[in-house]
Formats: C-alpha cells, sequence, structure tokens
C-alpha cells in the first residue's frame, strides 16, 4: 500500500511543462508566489509616475492642435519643406518634420501649429508643386486646440462612466471585493500601457486611445472569466471550509491554459497586425494601433492572475468568514488533486480508504478520476431507459 | 433535443448564407470611411460660450445635408455626436470646398422680395419651358412636378392676428386653395427678363454668380449674403430676387432683420387656420421688434422700390424657406402664415423660424484631409494582417484542439458572414461607414470570438477529466462556459455602449464594431457553437478518438486519464 502523501510525485506520468499545461494538470502555487507579482507591477508602476511626471505623454496632433501634412515623396527634403512653410509666414523652426518609411514609399510627416484654412490650403498646393506629386496625394489633419482638449475630456469622462458602470455591474454580479480588484487590476494595465508609450515617447494618437480602450475592455474580460471560475469554486468548497488563498490557487490552475490560450488567439492577429500590416506593408495608422494593444493584451493576460487574484484574496482572506481558516495552503499534489477536481482534506480521508481498499491508486490524477465501477463494490444500477 | 439542435444548427447556417447571398445579390457592401478610401472629414461645434439647444444643431445638420446633397457629393456622412458635428465628405479634395460646404450660420433674415420665378428660369431651354405662360391653375401642378416635396414657396399670405381678422382672412381665402395663383402668375411674367438681368447688375460677390452662369440647381446652394441684393432658391426649385435683410438701408449688421429679433422666442407654431395649415408667431413689441416688422411689412404692403413684389421671403442659409405676400401695412402682436401648406411643411417652418432665435455659429475644430492612395493602402493593410491572424489563431486552435477545431472555423464563417451582411445592411440604410477604427476593432474582435470556443473547450476537458462522458460533458460544459461567455461578453458590452454614447469620431465607429461583434458572439456561440458541438459530441465522429490528449470513450465506462 502507498502512501498518498509522501510519494505521489512518482505515480504521475512523466510530461514536460507544455505536456502538464496541455492536460490541464498544473499545480502552480501562485498565491505563493504573489509578491514576485505585486513586486514587478510596483517597480513597473514606479518607473511609469517617474516617467510621467518627468517627460509626460508624447501627446499627437489631435491632443494638442495643429496641423499635420503628409507628402510621399522621396524627392522633397526637409529643407525644401522648410522653404515651403517659411514661404507661408509659417515658423519652420518650430515645424516638426520627420520622414516616416514604409514599404518603399517614403512619407515626409510635416506638423506644425494652427493655421488659417487659407494658409493650409496654400500650403498643400506648394508642397505638392516641391514635391512634384498631385496636390490630391497629400494627407492633412487639422485640430484646433481647443477640440484636442475636449476630447481629451470625453475620454476621461467615458472613462470614469466606465469604470462606475462596470463596478456596479461586478458588484450585482459577483461581489464587491471583485469588483474592487478587476478595476485595479485594470487600472495597473493602463498605467503600464501608457508608462510604456511615456518611457518610450511614441506618440499618443486617437487610435491610441481606442487601443488603450480596448486593453480596458479585454484585461475586464479576462480577470471575469478567471472570477468566474473562483465563484463557482467559492460554492464548490463552501462546505470544506477551504481557505480562500486555496480556492484562488485551484481556480487559477484551472483556469490558467483558458488565460494563456485566449491571449495568445488574441495577441495573434495583433501581432500580425503590427508585423505585417505596419512593418511590411508600410500602414503607419495600423502601427499605432497595434503596438498599444500588444503591449495591453501583454498587461492584461499578467494582470488577471498576479495582480486581480492577489488583490482578491487579499480583501476577501480579511472577511470574518475567512479570517478563521489560517490554514497551510494546500501545495504540490494536494493542489493538484483539488484542481482536479477532488475534495479537500476533510473529505479526502474517506475518499482515500476507498480508493486504496479497492486496489492501491497512486496518482493524484487517477485517484480523483476514478471511474465509478473501480470505487464501486457492486456493479452499477444500470441506466433506466429514457427517451432523449 | 437531438431534434432541435438540428433546427438550430440549420437555422442559423440558413440565416448567415442567406444574409450573405442577399447582401451579394443586392450588391450592398459595407461603405468604407474616409480614412479608408480618401476624403475631407471636417469636425463642427458651436463656438464657445454662445446660447444654443439640440434643436438649432439638429437643423445645422439638416442645412448642412441640403448644402452637401446640393453639390452632389457621393456618399456624405453628416452626424451629431454630443454637441458637435462630423460632416465626412468621401472623394472631396479641396479643403476650401469642404469648408464652404459645411458653412452655415441657422440666422433666419426676412428679406423683402423683388421679383420671384416659380422654376429656374435662366436656362430657357431647360425642363420648365411653360412656366412664362402658363394659366394660373397649371402653373400650380407645374411646381408640383419639379419633384419639390413643398409647394409652400410664393404662395402664402401673411395676415395679422389681431388686426382686424374677418376682412383679412377673407383675403386669404382665394390663395389657399390655388396657392400662388395671382402672385405667381404676375411674376412669371416678368421675372425670367428681370431676374437675370438684375442678378447680373448687383453681382458683386462670388456668391450670386451661381445664377447667372445659369448653373443654379448643379452648383448647389448659393450663400447667404444679407447685405446685398440675391437671387437664393426656394425650396419649391424656383428663384427669388431678394433685397438686403436690413430693410432701413442701414448697414451695420444689428439693422439686419432676423426672425430672433423680430419675433418672440419659440413662439412660432404651426396650427390649422382657416380651414389649412399655417404659421403663427408673436411679435416682440418695442422699436427691434414690432416696429422693425412693422417697417418692412409696411415696404412690401405699398409695393414700394424696396418690396415691389408684396412679398417677404423667410430666407436661412441661402435657401427661401417661404416667401409669404404681406397683407396688412402695419401688424400689433403676433403674425399669422397661411397658404397651402402641409401639416408637416407648417411645422418645418414654425421650427425654422424659431430656430433663428437661437443662431448657431459653427467652427470647424478639426478638418481630417486623407489622400485616396493612403487610404487604400492601409485597408490593403489591414485586410492582409487580417487574414495572417486569422490563419495563425485557426492554426494554433487546429493543433491545439485538433478535430473540435473545425467547429472554430465554419462558426468565425458564420459570425464572418452575419457581421458583413449588418455592416453592408447598416451601410445601405443608416448611413453608417467601417473606419479604419472599425476595422481594427473587428480585428480584435477576433480575439474575443475564439475566446468563447477555448472557455467553452477548456470547460469540456474538465468535465471529461472528471470522468463524464463527451456527450455528457458537451451538454454541462456548454452551460458553465456560456454563463461565463454572458458575464464577460456584458462587461464588453457595457464598454462598447459608454463609448458609443460619451465620444466622437473614430472612438465611436470602434466602439460600434466592437458592441456588434459581442453581440454576434453571444449568438453564435448559444445557436451555433452549442447545436455543432453537442451534435458532434453524440456522432461516430468524436467517439474513441483522442480528443485533446484524451481517450474518449462514448459510453465513458473506460477509465480516462493520461494517454499520449
Amino acid at each position: 500500500m502507498t502512501d498518498l502523501d509522501t510519494s505521489p510525485v512518482e505515480a504521475l506520468p512523466k510530461r514536460s511543462v507544455f505536456g502538464r499545461l496541455y492536460h490541464g494538470e498544473t499545480r502552480v502555487d501562485f498565491m505563493g508566489r504573489k509578491w514576485w507579482g505585486i513586486g514587478v507591477s510596483a517597480a513597473l508602476i514606479l518607473v511609469t509616475i517617474v516617467s510621467l511626471l518627468t517627460q509626460g505623454l508624447n501627446l499627437g496632433l489631435d491632443f494638442k492642435g495643429g496641423v499635420q501634412w503628409e507628402v510621399p515623396s522621396a524627392q522633397l527634403t526637409e529643407a525644401q519643406a522648410r522653404d515651403v512653410l517659411t514661404a507661408n509666414g509659417i515658423n519652420a523652426a518650430d515645424a516638426k518634420i520627420v520622414t516616416v518609411s514604409a514599404s518603399g514609399v517614403a512619407r515626409l510627416r510635416i506638423q506644425s501649429a494652427e493655421q488659417t484654412a487659407e494658409v493650409r490650403q496654400k500650403v498643400i498646393s506648394d508642397l505638392a508643386k516641391a514635391a512634384k506629386v498631385d496636390a490630391k496625394e497629400i494627407s492633412s489633419n487639422s485640430v484646433t486646440s481647443s477640440w484636442g482638449s475636449e476630447i481629451t475630456k470625453k475620454a476621461v469622462r467615458a472613462l470614469v462612466v466606465f469604470v462606475i458602470l462596470v463596478a456596479l455591474f461586478i458588484s450585482w454580479r459577483f461581489e464587491w471585493a471583485m469588483a474592487l480588484s478587476a478595476i485595479a487590476a485594470m487600472l495597473h494595465d493602463v498605467l503600464i500601457s501608457v508608462g510604456i508609450y511615456s518611457i518610450l515617447q511614441l506618440e499618443v494618437t486617437p487610435a491610441t486611445v481606442i487601443a488603450f480602450l480596448t486593453i480596458l475592455g479585454f484585461s475586464l474580460y479576462d480577470t471575469i472569466v478567471v472570477f468566474d471560475k473562483v465563484d463557482e469554486n467559492t460554492a464548490r468548497f463552501a462546505s470544506a471550509r477551504l481557505p480562500y488563498d486555496d480556492v484562488i490557487n485551484v481556480s487559477m490552475n484551472q483556469v490558467l491554459m483558458r488565460s494563456l490560450n485566449t491571449s495568445l488567439a488574441a495577441i495573434l492577429p495583433v501581432l500580425s497586425l503590427l508585423v505585417v500590416g505596419a512593418g511590411l506593408l508600410g500602414a503607419i495608422s495600423l502601427r499605432e494601433f497595434a503596438l498599444a494593444l500588444f503591449v495591453g493584451l501583454i498587461t492584461g493576460s499578467y494582470s488577471s492572475i498576479f495582480i486581480a487574484s492577489p488583490l482578491l484574496a487579499g480583501l476577501k482572506g480579511r472577511t470574518p468568514k475567512y479570517r478563521s481558516l489560517r490554514a497551510p495552503r494546500a501545495v504540490g499534489v494536494d493542489l493538484e488533486r483539488l484542481v482536479l477536481g477532488g475534495l479537500p482534506a476533510a473529505r479526502r480521508e474517506s475518499q482515500r480508504i476507498r480508493a486504496t481498499a479497492k486496489g492501491g491508486e497512486a496518482s493524484a490524477a487517477s485517484a480523483v478520476n476514478q471511474p465509478a465501477h473501480v470505487v464501486l463494490t457492486h456493479p452499477p444500477r444500470p441506466r433506466k431507459k429514457q427517451r432523449r | 433535443m437531438r431534434r432541435k439542435l438540428q433546427y438550430s444548427l440549420a437555422g442559423i447556417l440558413v440565416l448567415a448564407i442567406g444574409l450573405l447571398t442577399l447582401n451579394v445579390a443586392a450588391g450592398y457592401k459595407p461603405a468604407l470611411g474616409l480614412d479608408l478610401r480618401g476624403g475631407i472629414s471636417v469636425t463642427l461645434r458651436p463656438v464657445q460660450g454662445q446660447q444654443y439647444d439640440k434643436t438649432s444643431l439638429d437643423l445645422a445638420v439638416e442645412r448642412i445635408r441640403e448644402r452637401v446633397d446640393s453639390f452632389g457629393v457621393g456618399e456624405p456622412e453628416i452626424l451629431r455626436q454630443d454637441d458637435a458635428i462630423v460632416v465626412n465628405l468621401p472623394g472631396v479634395n479641396d479643403q476650401q470646398q469642404a469648408l464652404d460646404l459645411v458653412n452655415v450660420t441657422g440666422k433666419v433674415f426676412l428679406r423683402p422680395v423683388k421679383a420671384c420665378a416659380s422654376a429656374p428660369t435662366s436656362t430657357p431651354a431647360s425642363t420648365v419651358p411653360t412656366t412664362g405662360t402658363t394659366t394660373p391653375g397649371t402653373g400650380t401642378t407645374a411646381t408640383d412636378a419639379t419633384t419639390a416635396p413643398t409647394t409652400a414657396g410664393t404662395g402664402a399670405v401673411v395676415t395679422p392676428v389681431t388686426g382686424s381678422p374677418g376682412p383679412s382672412r377673407r383675403v386669404d381665402t382665394t390663395p389657399p386653395t390655388i396657392p400662388g395663383a395671382t402672385t405667381s402668375a404676375a411674376v412669371s411674367t416678368t421675372a425670367p427678363s428681370d431676374v437675370s438681368s438684375t442678378a447680373a447688375a448687383s453681382t458683386d460677390g462670388s456668391t450670386t454668380t451661381s445664377v447667372s452662369d445659369g448653373s443654379t440647381t448643379t452648383t448647389g446652394l448659393p450663400f447667404s449674403d444679407p447685405k446685398t441684393t440675391q437671387v437664393l432658391p426656394t425650396r419649391d426649385g424656383g428663384v427669388c430676387q431678394v433685397g438686403p435683410a436690413n430693410a432701413t438701408g442701414d448697414a451695420s449688421p444689428s439693422a439686419e432683420t432676423i426672425t430672433g429679433e423680430v419675433f418672440s422666442r419659440d413662439s412660432a407654431q404651426a396650427r390649422i387656420i382657416g380651414g389649412g395649415w399655417g404659421v403663427t408667431v408673436d411679435l416682440k413689441s418695442g422699436s427691434s421688434g414690432e416696429g422693425k416688422w412693422n417697417q418692412l411689412a409696411k415696404e412690401c404692403y405699398n409695393g414700394s422700390a424696396v418690396c415691389p413684389s408684396h412679398q417677404l421671403a423667410i430666407e436661412l442659409d441661402g435657401q427661401i424657406q417661404s416667401a409669404p405676400t404681406v397683407n396688412a401695412p402695419s401688424f400689433t402682436g403676433s403674425v399669422q402664415i397661411t397658404g397651402s401648406f402641409t401639416k408637416a411643411e407648417a411645422a418645418k417652418l414654425a421650427q425654422v423660424m424659431n430656430s433663428g432665435a437661437l443662431p448657431i455659429s459653427l467652427q470647424a475644430e478639426a478638418v481630417q484631409n486623407v489622400s485616396a492612395t493612403l487610404g487604400k493602402d492601409s485597408l490593403r493593410a489591414a485586410l492582409i494582417a487580417g487574414a495572417i491572424g486569422i490563419a495563425l489563431v485557426l492554426a494554433f486552435m487546429f493543433f491545439y484542439y485538433r478535430r473540435l477545431a473545425i467547429v472554430v472555423v465554419v462558426g468565425l464563417c458564420v459570425s464572418g458572414a452575419l457581421i458583413y451582411s449588418i455592416t453592408s445592411l447598416i451601410s445601405r440604410f443608416y448611413n453608417g461607414v467601417l473606419s479604419l477604427a472599425g476595422v481594427a476593432g473587428l480585428i480584435v474582435s477576433i480575439g474575443v470570438t475564439i475566446d468563447s470556443y477555448v472557455v467553452f473547450f477548456e470547460r469540456l476537458k474538465d468535465e471529461i477529466r472528471a470522468g463524464r462522458s463527451l456527450r455528457n460533458s458537451a451538454q454541462r460544459g456548454f452551460k458553465a462556459a456560456f454563463h461565463t461567455i454572458l458575464v464577460a461578453d456584458a462587461v464588453s458590452l457595457i464598454g462598447a455602449a459608454v463609448l458609443w454614447y460619451l465620444s466622437v469620431g473614430a472612438v465611436r465607429g470602434f466602439a460600434f464594431y466592437l458592441g456588434l461583434s459581442t453581440l454576434i458572439d453571444v449568438f453564435v456561440a448559444y445557436f451555433f457553437t452549442r447545436p455543432a458541438v453537442l451534435l458532434l459530441a453524440r456522432s461516430k465522429f468524436m467517439a474513441g478518438r483522442k480528443i485533446m490528449g484524451m481517450e474518449i470513450s462514448v459510453d465513458g465506462n473506460q477509465p480516462l486519464g493520461a494517454t499520449s
């Protein structure tokens, strides 16, 4: 007779990390490593805040106002462009001129302060002349600074309303602690994404804002899938008086593969947008969008595991119901048994007796997965003939 | 049960394929936004610090639409989003032209009419050659036939309400039944030569040249210039030559007669007057209201040089809404306009007159001009990237879920067909367009859609691992997974709705497509994925196969677990 608790690991089929993931037999002690995640995030947030305070964000035209022209020409030089601006009474020293190269076609992007409609049109025709292209080929974008601040105001207002509504919804559907943790994780994601834009001084455009908003949605979506599982497991282990940390550990192991799969499925199209669309085909507007999304999706998956869940455990673990349950966390094979659908310690005993009485099963996986005929001493009652 | 599943599966497949064929057959396609095909987008906002209401904004949108349509811009998109107006003009390249198109003031002027012609007369060889000599009766049918929805143009009559109701109303009773009878017949004999010659003589700005060019209807509505004598179109397709809005001859803007100064605010009302629909409006007391109006009315009643036709035009942004004949030299308290109005026409006129009380001056806050090639490049890149992205995801699904991935492939096709069809229908009937942000939203939604499958399949795996048969697992797995999908999608929907209501421009397009694809995700999960997987689980196709690395037996009697 083998003791389940001393040498169960040998009895498990030998599998690589991937194999275990694939078969959903993970037993990662997430809660035991929660300080890693929190530490990394705290460091990132610190860097973000420092960067935001020192260099701020590189806000695009749409937020601060101004004019931008885009000329598809390799011939037009910066000096020529500056001459055109000066000829139209624009202070060329203030203008920002960059070449945006993309698959064969170089585009000269010229930005200046706000201009009147006449000047804008004149610059277009002059630029067309200088670059020897049709005026129709020149794209332009002009925004007044008041409109820029209006857009920002609207985005902030939308964000606040969104957060409040989502908090209410999660509180109603699950509980307030989950709402709080989910929103904290979401803000964490946005903060870090914004931080990366600030650190690398990437330009923030309306497309970037859209991407940030998507990140909010995705981060929440991910977190909710985890919490839904936690909710279900809370009910399942209610009578077993399992510490909350364990419930979360179990839930996270159960949804780990889903989280990884989903993130991969979401990241693949974005990566394609980034590499193929923006990189190879040179659609600049796609790059602005895809980059923010890419960053956001990664932080979103990360935070649902490493931020939202530990936070929830911290909040819930302090409630009267769970405070008394300060048992050592189930780790290793105990955890795996719970993950695979077994029962916690109190009931485990009786089950082990039954299982070992029959034939000395050793693996946690197989102990849990005993089909009925192995455990039962008599043949199962034949199924009733039912019309299906 | 089985029958039900089959019906559901067949139903959604028929729906998706049916909608798609319908759209393809009818030639409906998603209309592409500016950033995908080039053009100019102008965002307008009321100049800060002025008083305005939503109605005047709506009216401004309507004015802009009329202007843009009159210039023949293809598939324009004009939307009011909160207090901003977004005008998208595909295919337009000239910024100045675009800005001119959207330049509406919302000021309603009262201008004395010099002469009117009931149809475009400066092109003699054009469609309505008979106007000059027609009898009154056919004259009206001629104006009806010029496709104008309103015949209110020149036939209306202005009478004081409080003055001497009896006689004055009797004066109107002839026109309402045969509108425009006396007035238009009288005018039309003189108008053709008169209008074109005086128009040519009085052109001091480029705005009035459209008529003397002889191409009134094709170049669109002229601009209102209340300081000069102008030839302006009426709503029913005719033209009138109107004098300056400043009746007194005073050149300062304050002397211009705009309805907002003369009439009490929101006092114009459509009501039945003497058997037909008309509009009543109250005059403001004092010299700036009643005094100003009476000054103008007297000129018109007397038919003096300022207002020889006895008509007073109500003009909004270069278009004469109505030009009633003045039937009394002086008015006290209120004014009524009668004529052959329908209820809708009267209501419209009342709305116009009320909107003059709060004219709105709009400012172009953002002007974006995308060249057609840049747009095409972006679209091509987005499509190629999207296709590669989907291919990668599907390859991953096949690698991970083996045969079950077939459900994902067909499911994505169904979602794709539904989204394409709905987008096309929306483009066709609601003037919506698919912008780059929308495309991005759709590509992102691939991730969300795939997630529904992953949640379900992982659930299925859990159930199988717990020792249930495939058939049983599919049923229980879906129940649990659908619960999760509903909650998660609800959050996405809340996000999409909030963004849609509270944002402007590109973000809105994104929110719309995110919301649409989320709804379709729930729909497809329940009506396609559920029956498809449940039926597959019962079929021989999955029986005894390695599914997701596990040996499955149909009745679940063999030990399960690790075999690969």
